[in-house]
């Protein structure tokens, strides 16, 4: 790319400072956008993965289908369909959660199904042993073992959901990077384009890595002494 | 607002919206699509009723919100000022719906522009004022108002160039930009078969590639064009005249159409659109 102009002039940042409050706006947007789709995925995805594992017959059926339906649509395909076509609310934020929290639930379904089959199969025999019932078993044995080893891929669910809360400008939300667009498709942002594109990248940066260091220190807290290890 | 629910969801229609959400990702904002802008969601949702009642002191007065959606960023037309939606279609709406007797003008909604038409069947919105192009084929989903604007399209080059192009055909063997999915489109596509066309997600990307050098024009809608020359290093090379006419869009069986004619027609009476069109485009 030939450049005629500088790319980072300080007239378009002064011009970025000044709306930084309509920024503000749309990341707050996408922090709560992000919270309750990952609190919804994992009020989904969390009881899904552990049907895949323990579960049988048509249950088991219609969880692990459910998922490989949602997870082979486009996210942007689900907000619009629940937007537009189920109509089930007019509320874009909500909408936007559904549709997210959908997908996350799905993609969540799969790291916890991971974590509960990583618990042994030992130890659910010996708890059954001792005299617990089978939900017994799995809520005091596995559950609190699958909880800790599922923090790496809940990670990257985090993440991916964070940048995804994009999409749904599709259904009328106005986010973090909608506002970062308007900026710059004002006249008098236009020339803002790749400062505003660098600011809405560093946000979103700062907001994957605080999350990430996070969820690491509370993987290093409840790690489960040892018993990765052996 | 009381909302019905519906599921008699047919294959065909959920097929085209699928499609349509395929191409909602992609799109950006655009003021006048050539076709295929992938927003033809055609649902069946049932009748939504936005009536509601005020108690006069001499008895009832009906009032229905009509509410209006919008894709920002096609300045002069609808943009951001801050937090403000702003331009020639909020104003101009505003002003037609004060005009409506027994309506009333509810909050903007925004999307991108392939959103607005599935909004507006499926009820979100009552109402599209986005600089949207009267076409037969939108007219198979949705209904027009009567035409509100004609606008024609512009070839926007660098100002301090030394390419002046005066036709159509002096494009070939240039590469040539426009808006995914609008008229500009089009037309380099179907008229210009020897441009190398590289298409953007909206129109200031395409400035700003015109301005770097990497295309040496781009096709975009007249007023929007000159909107661009006016506040950056690029100017008009010649208009080609296609007579668009935008329209305010509502759904196929809106009760308000009738009203929504009328009301353009007195602001156009009395003197409020020429008011309007000088505010934003200080001329005409």
């Amino acid at each position: 790319m030939t450049l005629s102009a500088p790319i980072l002039q300080a007239s378009d940042w002064a011009f970025i400072a000044e709306n930084a409050e309509f920024l503000v706006a749309g990341l707050w947007v996408t922090i709560k956008l992000t919270l309750a789709s990952i609190l919804l995925g994992f009020l989904l995805g969390f009881p899904a993965g552990a049907i895949e594992v323990y579960g049988r017959g048509p249950v088991k059926w219609a969880v692990e289908t459910t998922g490989v339906v949602i997870r082979g649509i486009p996210i942007v395909v689900i907000l619009v369909y629940i937007a537009f076509v189920l109509s089930v609310t007019n509320d874009p934020f909500w909408a936007a959660t559904l549709g997210l929290g959908l997908r996350g639930g799905a993609y969540q379904s799969q790291v916890f199904r991971g974590a509960f089959q990583s618990v042994s199969s030992g130890q659910m025999e010996a708890a059954r042993a001792i005299g617990l019932t089978r939900l017994q078993a799995i809520r005091h044995v596995s559950v609190p073992q699958a909880l800790r080893r599922s923090v790496p891929g809940f990670q990257n669910e985090f993440t991916i959901v964070l940048k995804d809360t994009s999409v749904a400008l599709v259904v009328g939300l106005s986010e973090l990077l909608t506002r970062g667009n308007d900026l710059y498709l004002q006249p008098r942002g236009g020339s803002a384009v790749l400062e505003v594109f660098l600011l809405i990248s560093a946000i979103y940066f700062v907001l994957t890595f605080v999350t990430n260091r996070s969820l690491d220190l509370l993987n290093d807290y409840y790690a489960i002494p040892g018993g990765n290890d052996t | 607002m009381d909302r019905t629910f519906s599921s008699d969801i047919d294959r065909r229609s959920y097929l085209k919206l699928v499609g349509a959400g395929g191409a909602v990702g992609m799109m950006g904002t655009a003021g006048c699509l050539g076709g295929g802008d992938g927003g033809e969601g055609e649902t069946t949702t049932t009748e939504g009723d936005d009536t509601e009642t005020e108690d006069g002191g001499n008895g009832d007065m009906e009032v229905t919100e009509i509410v209006p959606g919008t894709a920002p960023g096609f300045a002069p037309f609808e943009f951001k000022e801050g937090d403000e939606l702003v331009g020639f279609d909020i104003d101009l709406t505003t002003a037609v719906v004060e005009n409506m007797d027994g309506y009333e003008l509810g909050e903007w909604k925004e999307f991108e522009f392939s959103s607005l038409i599935p909004a507006l069947t499926s009820e979100n919105i009552d109402l599209i004022a986005a600089a949207m192009t009267i076409n037969d084929e939108r007219k198979q989903t949705i209904s027009f108002s009567d035409p509100y604007y004609e606008a024609d399209q512009s070839v926007l080059v660098r100002a301090d160039g030394e390419f002046a192009p005066g036709s159509l055909d002096d494009l070939n063997g240039h590469p040539v930009g426009a808006q995914k999915g609008t008229t500009g489109e089009s037309i380099v596509q179907e008229q210009v078969p020897d441009a190398t066309y590289r298409a953007y997600d909206n129109y200031v990307l395409a400035v700003r590639d015109l301005e770097n050098g990497n295309v040496d024009a781009v096709v975009l809608d007249k007023p929007v064009a000159e909107n661009f020359a006016s506040q950056n290093a690029v100017e008009v090379a010649f208009i080609e005249e296609t007579g668009e006419q935008y329209g305010l869009g509502v759904r196929q069986d809106s009760e308000f159409i009738d009203a929504l004619n009328e009301g353009l027609a007195a602001v156009q009476e009395d003197g409020t659109y020429e008011e309007i069109v000088n505010k934003w485009f200080g001329q005409e």
